[in-house]
């Protein structure tokens, strides 16, 4: 359960990352909501998975208003992106298995992949769409990765996490001020 | 009582250095630069300060990151001259950092983990602050508040305090790593900061790159890992807060018209820049060469020939300030005061941050 969780966690990322419209990245973000909510659930219990899947749904709904029309789904000259989504999964993969040991290896695997997916796209994006999806699935991601804490994280970082993955997403930015 | 996870409490540097940009907030919001509303300042000002209290006093490093991230974003999304792409990259750049950073010091493995651990650690140290390699896009017409300023007064600080504290528990062993690559950046900037400073043509990113000079000194302080270096690292980001961001506003409108003065008070206060006695920065710095001299003495010399450095750019940065009058001159004579006091007795400021 937890390792489908975490492959859809690097799909979810890997859209993010492939998708220039609206309902691409809002699809992302949908679907990095589902992988995160048992993932977060290892970490925070319940309550923390609730977080999650309802900070993320509602940044998918907000994104779904706003942005570029269509999926914009690999649009041209997006080799770069799909070969950084597929060697950020290798990599992940490799440390979360071979490398490193220990309890919560779906998480050792999720967290890095998509924390360098969303950085990645972060740098190279200048639709505000875009980067305010990113940063709604890099906070989503930070939280999840507390569980890997020796101590029980809590609920705040879930909570906090939804908060700004939901407000980044209703949050506008005028073109005036993109300017 | 606060549910789990969700208690506060603020460490004693921090509290030290929220104190000190409150201070730094009245001072400039009471005399403010010509040209610049008071209720623009203060709103500004308090919306940094709860930025630092935020981050500082969090239970959790990946709080005291998600809190930065927030901040980042509200930043770039105010109205600015840079695109808003511009604006949240290197932030952003810095808490994706932090965050691999952090999950790397977390996972189990071989050593060589640590290393990559503390390796991010400090990489996202110097994109949160702005230092080089990740200097911020800097527009020297942009508005302080939009600009990369705060990453290097108000947000930077805390969240260097807030890894800073929690480097034993995140790389204990790799924690010699940590201080030597934050003692290299810091000597990188010294030099960087200082050297360009001097060189770059327009006056604005000349303070620019004098707060980077300034972190340099901070890094290296926090680096050390002793006694001495953490004292001269605080007191350099007192001296950032201030004297260093107040001077810096006062001297915006100076550097717009392009009046440059030689008067004592320019001179003064180029002093005060430089670091020399009897002000702020010259305990600080007395500090650091004490620390170095106690880890290595060799260090000691790299950075007393650093300290070199700001002699020219000080001089340029002092001119630029112009021919303050009225509350501009009370304002820079105020920091000058405070300086002093600070630099002739740091006793209070080291026992308010708990060292």
């Amino acid at each position: 359960m937890t390792g489908a969780a975490a492959f859809t966690a690097w799909l979810a990322a890997s859209v993010i990352v492939l998708s220039d419209g609206r309902r691409g990245l809002a699809l992302g973000l949908a679907l990095m909501a589902v992988a995160f909510a048992p993932l977060a659930w290892i970490g925070g219990g319940w309550p923390a998975a609730t977080a999650v899947l309802a900070g993320g749904a509602v940044a998918a709904i907000q994104r779904l208003r706003s942005g570029t029309d269509g999926w914009g789904l690999m649009p041209a000259g997006s080799t770069s992106r799909l070969i950084l989504v597929i060697a950020a999964g290798v990599l992940a993969l490799w440390i979360a298995v071979s490398v490193t040991s220990g309890p919560s290896a779906s998480i050792r695997f999720a967290a890095p992949a998509v924390i360098g997916l969303m950085g990645a796209r972060m740098l190279t994006a200048h639709d505000p769409a875009a980067l305010m999806t990113a940063v709604a699935g890099m906070a989503l991601a930070i939280a999840t990765a507390a569980g890997l804490a020796a101590a029980a994280p809590g609920l705040a970082p879930y909570l906090v996490a939804a908060l700004i993955a939901a407000g980044v997403s209703a949050l506008r930015v005028s073109e005036a001020r993109v300017a | 009582m606060w549910p789990d996870g969700f208690g506060l409490s603020l460490p004693p540097a921090g509290r030290a250095l929220i104190i000190a940009a409150v201070v730094a907030v009245a001072l400039v919001a009471a005399l403010p630069p010509a040209n610049v509303g008071r209720t623009t300042l203060l709103t500004w000002g308090v919306v940094a300060i709860v930025a630092m209290t935020a981050i500082a006093s969090v239970p959790t490093i990946d709080l005291a990151i998600l809190v930065a991230l927030a901040v980042a974003v509200l930043q770039a999304a105010a109205a600015g001259r840079r695109s808003f792409a511009a604006r949240l990259r290197a932030p952003a750049l810095a808490v994706g950092l932090l965050a691999i950073g952090v999950v790397f010091a977390r996972i189990q493995g071989p050593p060589i983990l640590a290393r990559f651990a503390a390796v991010a650690l400090v990489a996202g140290l110097g994109a949160a602050v702005g230092t080089l390699p990740f200097i911020h896009e800097f527009d020297p017409d942009e508005r302080t508040a939009t600009s990369p300023i705060p990453w290097l007064v108000f947000v930077g600080p805390a969240l260097v305090i807030a890894v800073v504290s929690r480097a034993d528990e995140l790389v204990p062993s790799a924690g010699a790593a940590f201080g030597a690559m934050l003692i290299g950046l810091g000597l990188l900037n010294i030099v960087w900061g200082s050297v360009a400073s001097w060189g770059t043509e327009n006056g604005a990113a000349a303070w620019h790159y004098s707060f980077m000079a300034d972190w340099g000194l901070a890094l290296c302080g926090f680096g050390l890992a002793v006694g001495d270096g953490q004292r001269a690292a605080v007191l350099v980001l007192f001296g950032i807060l201030l004297n260093r961001l107040p001077l810096y506003l006062w001297s915006r409108q100076a550097l717009r018209e392009k009046l440059l003065n030689d008067r004592p008070f320019n001179l003064l206060a180029a002093a005060m820049l430089a670091g020399a006695a009897p002000f702020a920065g010259f305990a600080a710095r007395v500090l650091l060469l004490r620390g170095a001299t106690e880890v290595y003495w060799p260090l000691a010399l790299v950075i007393g020939l650093g300290l070199l450095l700001w002699l020219a750019p000080s001089l340029r940065l002092g001119r630029s300030l112009g021919m303050p009058r009225g509350r501009q001159a009370l304002g820079v004579g105020i920091a000058l005061a405070l300086s002093v006091a600070i630099g002739v007795y740091p006793q209070p400021i080291l026992a308010l941050a708990g060292l």
